[in-house]
């Protein structure tokens, strides 16, 4: 049925929420529409570099809730079919057999994967620069990073003149660090909230599959499709399916926000710390209320997270030995050799740090100092939150403590540094509890962001505030 | 001088599907029960199987243990090309239950616990064994089979009470339904052997009950020649070769093993809760230990009798009992079964399972004894070709009373006296045994078809 359509309503349209009225009411010609987001994605992938695989085939059901909306899907997440790599050469070439979870959700209601978005390898990373195949470049300077490990989706979703929704994903910040340098909104769901099933573990304790969108309503409308109980992951969480766009509606009059000092501390850049206190102020112009609280465990969430995170990687990344998929080398000597030859090849510095890491904090007579005790940190961790949260709705910060970062200081950071620039990120990650960076504002025209955090499964409280100060 | 065993086994579950995935664990062509969860596909996740907590918990039950009320899995990490994910999803610090025993005729073994695994793939070793082979095939239908792992305390002090435990221990497993003895390699061991001055020596891998009490036999002999010799035993892995049936060093063990434990994040804490065993206990099947209770009340068995047919396994249990329906004199049922039967299956090396003996044939036999058709001598050879042929023994009386007759029998007879005169001369010289000799020449031109009696009533009348 061809209904009349106007040419350059593509051109025109730019949100997800236009897309969706104008596809509802048959005004678009999706086959044609998703041909000329390809030739627009090509040139986007040009300039900035956001993807390691674009999906030119259109072909799929395009109706139900998503019409054909474009999706790009961070390259973590398994799509049948389709070049699934993790940002890691030894998985070059990979064709996952079956569907994400969450992937086979978006195709029953009609999206289209737009294709599979850089990322450090195996999401090691604050800045999508560990990659092996391309570095996204910031869409508002070129010479700055996007943010990681979901870079190339943070990259996407800035740079798209078209409908689109990015599918990301988050360890221990690797949502709200991208969506706070491009721009854009990241939100992290509560751990268990979207099915794993089909992501490429890094550490699966803590592995979240989210959303980063240009508008509250775009993260809200696609969280509530991947989200809900999937037998297939065992750490997914039996909840009643729901429409989060509801809260978009709610306001926040009489909501309490906590303020944890921790997070506006040394080494957070205060012109950033500045506008996070304006947006603050403006939820109170709106109703809301703020006090000022502490959370001293925050100063342990780094070691702890790492030495959990680089545990699970190392068993995570044993099975790429060459045997059944992914990269390969020649057989030649014993299967030790081959193995060896295999992982020196095709595995980059940081991931070879992290499995070093990762296998130290496991040894006998080293577990129990290290990574119990982790384990242990993390459950004071939660406690923390959870007793923050018996009294505040949300709590408030910055997202990043820096601005995007060049490329070139970037190079420079020792690993330590590096890892340091996670302190904001990592408790709530930790914690496996929901979150939201959304813009703040722009420093010499760069952009900065405000996080919210909630207690677990209250994603919708996070959505309505996030939608108060859009 | 002192001998310490200590054993770790490994049972493989007979639940329909792995113990993480909905693959099939039935024989069937290399790979073909496969999927991305049990090859480690990335993003695959794995999913506890139920039925396999049910089968572990029975089986803590039936060995007296305790059970924890929680319990978490964990990666153990090596690499290895049997090894999917180069980690086994495995239980290390709260395993599925503690402290538990099983008591065997020379004393009680104490079990230190009982935990739940996946197996890893089977490898196949081309153009040698594991040290010579010039490569290696992998099947991963193998690859995720729920495994029972039971540690026992080294507790045992020969190889014969190590069988013995065994096969009550396989006894116990085929009463619960949780374990298929005809599958190949089902019941693994591992023992760990060492004599006094020495150090501890791990064998790997042994299928087999015989092979486990052999190896552990040559073990013991292998040992005491060194101690001997002042030759110092020092920790090692070995490895038995069945065929050779000795044992051969697989690697020198200066440390243990380190394998980097760590929780398996996919997989959450399970409660086991009361309620739940409960429910099992409700549900346990008879065990062997009251089951020679009850043959004894019951069939007026005598103890030995009762044991040897509940612990042989658990099918022959349940033939015995078949046959007594409808056969009312069970300890001449017994005696049959365990003189005759049991010698018979265990010379072809098969089981009752295994065999093509059925009670109803079986019943007919004894029937033929009591009836006096045949003689308790005759019934004892035709036995063997009843376990060897699988003709029922019935059938087998008939064919050799109607296929020969009287006739054709004294033709036959008439040959061999001419064909043999040295022997029936020496006959009526005196020596009875020539007799012996002539029947057995008939009865081989007879094809074994005659009947020996008559034979012997026939000849004499000639001779």
């Amino acid at each position: 049925m061809v209904i009349s359509k106007d040419q350059k309503l593509c051109d025109k349209m730019k949100s997800v929420k236009e897309f969706l009225q104008r596809a509802k009411a048959g005004d678009i010609d999706i086959e044609d529409f998703l041909s000329k987001v390809l030739e627009k994605t090509e040139k986007i992938q040009e300039k900035y570099q956001p993807f390691i695989t674009i999906n030119k085939k259109i072909e799929g059901k395009f109706s139900k809730k998503l019409f054909g909306l474009p999706i790009s899907v961070k390259d973590c997440i398994c799509t049948k079919d389709i070049q699934t790599t993790a940002g890691s050469k030894i998985l070059e070439g990979y064709m996952p057999p079956f569907d994400a979870s969450c992937i086979a959700k978006i195709k029953k209601e009609g999206g289209f994967i737009l294709g599979k978005t850089a990322q450090d390898e195996f999401g090691f990373g604050t800045f999508c620069t560990n990659c092996a195949y391309v570095v996204p470049k910031n869409p508002y300077d070129v010479e700055r990073s996007c943010g990681g490990s979901s870079g190339g989706a943070g990259c996407i979703t800035a740079a798209a003149d078209f409908p689109h929704i990015a599918i990301a994903e988050s360890t221990g910040g690797s949502i709200t660090a991208p969506a706070a340098f491009t721009g854009t909104i990241g939100l992290t769901p509560t751990y268990g909230r979207v099915s794993r099933f089909g992501l490429i573990d890094y550490a699966n304790s803590m592995d979240k599959i989210g959303v980063i969108a240009k508008e509250v309503f775009d993260v809200a409308f696609m969280f509530s499709i991947i989200a809900g109980y999937d037998p297939l992951d065992s750490t997914s969480q039996k909840l009643p399916e729901e429409d989060f766009t509801k809260y978009l509606d709610k306001d926040v009059k009489g909501m309490k926000i906590g303020v944890p000092k921790e997070y506006f501390g040394e080494g957070v850049d205060e012109r950033i710390a500045k506008l996070v206190w304006q947006k603050i102020k403006q939820l109170e112009s709106l109703g809301a209320h703020y006090e000022e609280i502490s959370l001293p465990m925050t100063k342990y969430a780094i070691p702890a997270y790492y030495i959990i995170a680089v545990s699970e990687a190392s068993t995570n990344l044993a099975k790429y030995c060459g045997m059944r998929y992914g990269a390969t080398e020649e057989i030649k000597g014993n299967f030790e050799e081959f193995f060896a030859k295999v992982r020196s090849k095709n595995f980059g510095e940081e991931a070879k740090r992290r499995i070093i890491l990762g296998t130290y904090a496991r040894m006998a007579g080293y577990r129990d100092a290290y990574y119990l005790k982790a384990l242990k940190i993390r459950t004071k961790i939660i406690q923390e939150f959870k007793q923050a949260f018996k009294k505040f709705d949300v709590l408030a910060a910055p997202s990043m403590p820096v601005l995007p970062l060049r490329f070139d200081e970037i190079a420079k950071l020792k690993p330590i540094e590096n890892y340091m620039m996670d302190i904001l990120t990592i408790a709530p990650n930790m914690a496996g509890i929901p979150m939201i960076s959304l813009p703040a504002g722009f420093i010499n025209g760069l952009p900065a962001g405000l996080h919210l955090m909630a207690d677990h499964f209250q994603e919708g409280k996070l959505i309505t505030t996030a939608g108060a100060i859009e | 001088m002192k001998v310490m065993i200590g054993l770790e086994i490994h049972c493989q579950l007979s639940t329909k599907t792995k113990l993480f995935c909905s693959d099939s664990i039935e024989n069937a062509e290399p790979n073909k029960n496969v999927c991305p969860v049990c090859l480690g596909f990335p993003g695959s996740k794995p999913k506890i199987n139920k039925k396999a907590l049910d089968y572990g918990i029975m089986v803590a039950l039936a060995l007296n243990c305790k059970i924890n009320k929680s319990m978490f899995f964990s990666r153990k990490s090596y690499f290895y090309p049997d090894m999917a994910k180069n980690y086994q999803i495995t239980q290390y610090e709260i395993p599925l239950a503690v402290d538990g025993f099983l008591e065997t005729e020379d004393g009680k073994i104490r079990i230190r616990r009982i935990h739940l695994e996946e197996d890893p793939a089977k490898l196949l070793h081309v153009g040698g064994d594991i040290t010579s082979a010039k490569y290696v095939l992998v099947d991963y239908n193998r690859a995720g089979v729920p495994l029972l792992e039971i540690v026992t305390e080294p507790d045992f002090t020969s190889p014969k009470q190590v069988r013995e435990f065994l096969e009550k221990l396989s006894s116990i497993l085929e009463h619960l339904g949780v374990y298929d003895s005809s599958r190949e390699a089902s019941l693994r061991v591992d023992a760990n052997i060492s004599l006094e001055g020495g150090e501890r020596i791990e064998i790997k891998n042994i299928s087999g009950f015989a092979d486990v009490e052999k190896a552990l036999n040559y073990e013991i002999v292998r040992q005491k020649g060194l101690l001997r010799m002042n030759v110092k035993i020092e920790r090692e892995t070995r490895h038995y070769d069945a065929e050779r049936r000795i044992t051969k060093s697989l690697r020198k063990k200066e440390y243990e093993e380190d394998y980097g434990y760590i929780f398996d994040p996919d997989l959450p804490e399970i409660e086991i809760t009361e309620d739940w065993i409960k429910q099992i206990k409700a549900n346990m099947p008879e065990l062997p230990h009251d089951r020679v209770k009850r043959f004894v009340s019951m069939y007026g068995l005598n103890e030995y009798q009762a044991k040897v047919i509940v612990y042989t396994d658990k099918y022959l249990a349940d033939f015995f009992e078949e046959c007594c329906k409808s056969y009312k004199k069970p300890t001449e049922a017994a005696k049959w079964i365990i003189t005759y039967l049991l010698k018979s299956l265990n010379w072809h090396g098969i089981s009752i399972r295994q065999s093509k003996i059925k009670p109803k044939d079986f019943v007919e036999f004894l029937e033929l004894i009591d009836k006096k058709v045949i003689t308790e001598r005759y019934a004892k050879e035709l036995i063997k070709d009843y376990v060897d042929t699988g003709v029922s023994p019935r059938k087998i009386v008939e064919s050799k009373l109607t296929k020969i007759d009287d006739s054709q029998l004294e033709k036959i007879i008439e040959d061999v006296i001419k064909e043999n005169s040295k022997a029936v001369e020496e006959y009526r010289t005196g020596k009875t045994k020539a007799l012996e000799f002539l029947i057995g020449v008939v009865l081989s031109k007879t094809n074994k078809q005659a009947d020996p009696k008559k034979i012997r009533e026939m000849l004499l009348k000639k001779i």
